[in-house]
């Protein structure tokens, strides 16, 4: 009994929207056990695993933009037409004015910048809606991409398409793996179980109550298991493959603006203005910086996506970006973030992400075909927001909150842990 | 105490990770540097992976129907793919790269654009995997082995030819005022059409017998994005509009059948006879609309004969031997020139139309 309490309070962070995240989890490890059993162990053979790296990462960078667009309370249509903009003068300028690709890619981010300060300053300054602004930059540089690019494909040299399609070097003595993602693996255990005891030594230090050992133990035997997994998996490709290069780029993403989002006062921000803009203004959030901020981010975000896109490709082609916004948006929302702005998390959109990704995939393996695949993918997106809205409608925030709900008392536990305050950012103070 | 317990999680699993990373030392499973050189073919049995472009016209559709029942009669077992209908491009590299990671021997591509796919081809190669591009060659990959067509060039040349003689059974004197539409322009078999038909119309326009009256005639002009009926319908309606107030319109060289019919809607919708309209494809619409007397001609490429072919050189790749090719000059993809197999197509009007469909099942109803 005290255990189960333990439990949820440490594990899921006893609230109930923790509780929310770890369903998705679970549903994401769910889809992964099933098609992993129909395809007769397909899904997880190493070569699948990196191909599901290498043709979502675009998708799921994006899903952080939006995320951060949609918690602000806006949305962005355009951001399949900037990667495809992007894309077009990125590829031009290498095939035209043979700029060397690492130039080119620092030139397609400032197209992405410019393209983001211009949409951000129609909405956080001139005060024109987002879905305005970004469906006439859809137009807009869709338009652009047809123009430039005369509707041709144009190619990629070999050294650009590492960002979308590139590996890891094979280093140090041969033992059956690819070094460098076992590095990357082990740097990563070390990682889980460093913050582990350095979140303990500051709750101890401030006189919290810390998580039971034991939770800390498991918590970090599930995650270093996890990573233990994925990187022999990831490591164990065929020759010259390894956890693929988008894969890096996207995982230092996810870091960096998980990071931004939850610990900083910028990110925090963001968390404000789509609660309440007008309370979060009367706080001292500078309401326009942010939002034009988030906009811009999206901007840049759809740039680099571009880009890898086209890496992968080898090409730069006028169907690019054709749909990415609905995907990209599709993944928040199934992460859990909220219509109206204010809730959602990094974590929750990229497994939202992750469990479209996996569903394509799995179809795809069982050779069923795209018209089905969307009918299928369509109802996962309605099931899993419905069930997220009946559930608050019905004042209970989640399935697993509402079973576990009878054997909880009826004092209410005082939200104790700090990852409380910063996976709950509706209540969130802000700060100057 | 706590901490001993932690930190002795921490080690186990480092040290776990290290042990089974050196102690099973045959971690890599796929066999490396692929199965390069083996020429003696596969199981008989083996998967055979067909990725074609979403179903825009009644022609993939067909070829798909043809290859799962063709390869299923020759023993094999077959993964017939569509891209979808949006993200059609990363729907397809998708589809090959699963169909590698299930084994697929052979890989037929009907690419959407010819020029996104060499990662994924690549990436078949290493996996031993031999790729067909089936009717439109892959462009910028050296790992492609064959391509298997109709003799596109040919295609144009027949249909322009086709679009003089009907224009001049209509009125025997020229000029004649005709429009170009061409396909769409990430399809590297529209400007082979293109170039085929402007080779028999250039000397004719040059000439002063034909005249573009539009003066477009730029194949980036004559484009239409995505082979998209919507985009012909609105290129003829601005062309109306803009030249052929009071001018006749002679013909219109449409690439295939889909554009034939959006573009006489047009100029029906506009209330103007019905002039000399090529087209491509024998789709079922188009064959009763030649039949009807609105569009003049079509090209018969037969389906049936490309998919035979294609399945014929899997079989040949299966028993281990070099599948026969006729044309080892002519298709440069950009890195190599590529293998192909040319099937002839043919020129079917009113005349003759009776004859070409005799043997197909559907069409040959239409004709009587």
């Amino acid at each position: 009994m005290s255990r189960l309490k333990d439990l949820q309070k440490n594990l899921f962070g006893g609230t109930t929207s923790n509780a929310r995240q770890f369903g998705m989890i679970f549903t994401l490890v769910a889809i992964i056990v099933l098609f992993q059993i129909l395809t007769d162990g397909l899904t997880l053979r190493s070569d699948n695993l990196i191909a599901l790296f290498n043709q979502n990462s675009y998708i799921l960078i994006l899903a952080i933009g939006m995320l951060m667009v949609i918690v602000a309370g806006h949305i962005d249509l355009s951001v399949g037409s900037i990667a495809a903009f992007t894309g077009i003068l990125v590829a031009k300028s290498m095939a035209e004015w043979s700029l060397p690709w690492p130039v080119a890619i620092l030139f397609g981010l400032a197209i992405g910048a410019i393209i983001g300060a211009w949409q951000g300053f129609w909405v956080a300054y001139i005060g024109v809606p987002a879905f305005i602004v970004t469906l006439a930059g859809m137009l807009l540089f869709r338009g652009g991409n047809q123009f430039i690019g005369n509707a041709n494909t144009i190619p990629v040299p070999e050294g650009f398409r590492v960002i979308g399609s590139g590996f890891l070097p094979e280093a140090g003595p041969d033992t059956g793996y690819n070094n460098l993602t076992l590095l990357l693996g082990l740097a990563a255990c070390v990682a889980v179980v460093w913050r582990e005891f350095q979140a303990r030594k500051t709750r101890r230090e401030m006189d919290a109550d810390p998580a039971p050992m034991w939770v800390s133990v498991l918590r970090m035997a599930v995650m270093v298991g996890a990573i233990v997994f994925a990187s022999l998996r990831f490591a164990s490709g065929r020759v010259g493959t390894s956890f693929p290069v988008s894969g890096i780029i996207l995982v230092a993403l996810i870091l960096i603006y998980s990071f931004y989002t939850r610990n900083t006062a910028g990110g925090r921000h963001i968390y404000a203005v789509g609660g309440n803009s007008r309370a979060a203004e009367l706080s001292g959030v500078k309401l326009k910086r942010v939002n034009f901020f988030v906009m811009m981010n999206m901007a840049v975000l759809a740039a680099l996506a571009g880009m890898i896109f086209v890496a992968r490709s080898a090409a730069s082609g006028p169907q690019d970006g054709n749909g990415w916004e609905l995907d990209a948006i599709a993944a928040v929302f199934i992460g859990g973030a909220a219509v109206a702005g204010g809730i959602g998390t990094i974590s929750g959109s990229i497994v939202g992400g992750l469990v479209m990704a996996v569903l394509n995939n799995g179809l795809q393996l069982l050779g069923v075909g795209t018209d089905r695949v969307q009918i299928i993918k369509g109802l996962v997106l309605l099931l899993a927001v419905a069930i997220d809205v009946y559930n608050k409608s019905q004042g209970r925030f989640s399935v697993i909150g509402s079973i576990t709900r009878s054997f909880r008392r009826d004092t209410p536990t005082p939200p104790t842990s700090s990852s409380d305050a910063e996976r709950e950012p509706a209540r969130t103070a802000v700060s100057g | 105490m706590r901490n001993l317990i932690g930190k002795s999680v921490a080690i186990g699993a480092i040290a776990a990770l290290a042990l089974t990373a050196t102690a099973c030392g045959s971690g890599r499973d796929g066999d490396s540097g692929g199965s390069k050189g083996d020429t003696k073919g596969f199981a008989a049995d083996s998967l055979i992976g067909v990725a074609l472009p979403s179903k825009t016209s009644e022609n993939w559709v067909l070829a798909g129907d043809l290859f799962t029942n063709g390869l299923k009669e020759a023993g094999f077992k077959s993964d017939v793919q569509y891209a979808g209908a949006s993200t059609t491009v990363a729907d397809q590299q998708a589809q090959i790269t699963a169909m590698v990671t299930k084994g697929a021997k052979v890989i037929v591509i009907g690419a959407t654009d010819a020029a996104q796919l060499s990662t994924q081809v690549a990436a078949a190669h290493a996996a031993g995997a031999k790729v067909i591009a089936y009717d439109r060659l892959i462009t910028n990959t050296p790992d492609l082995d064959y391509y298997v067509a109709f003799d596109n060039f040919k295609v144009g040349q027949l249909q322009g030819q086709a679009l003089l003689d009907g224009m001049k059974a209509k009125k025997p004197n020229g000029p004649y005022n005709i429009e170009l539409f061409s396909g769409s322009p990430d399809d590297n078999n529209a400007g082979v059409f293109f170039n085929g038909a402007m080779s028999v119309l250039k000397p004719e326009i040059d000439k002063g017998n034909v005249v573009v009256a539009s003066k477009q005639t730029d194949v980036k002009q004559t484009a239409i994005q995505g082979w998209k009926a919507e985009g012909a319908q609105a290129r003829m309606d601005q062309l109306l509009t803009s030249t052929y107030g009071n001018k006749e319109l002679d013909g219109v060289l449409s690439p295939n059948d889909t554009l034939a019919r959006a573009i006489i809607t047009s100029i029906k919708g506009a209330g103007k006879p019905v002039p000399v309209v090529s087209g491509q494809d024998s789709e079922v619409e188009s064959v009763k609309s030649i039949m009807a007397g609105e569009q003049y001609m079509t090209i018969n490429k037969d389906t049936r004969n490309l998919v035979k072919q294609t399945i014929a050189m899997v079989k040949a790749l299966q028993a281990g031997n070099t599948p026969e090719v006729n044309d080892t000059k002519s298709y440069n993809n950009g890195s190599k020139v590529v293998d192909t197999y040319l099937l002839p197509p043919v020129a079917v009007t009113k005349a003759n139309a009776a004859e070409a469909y005799a043997n197909d099942p559907k069409l040959a109803p239409l004709t009587k």
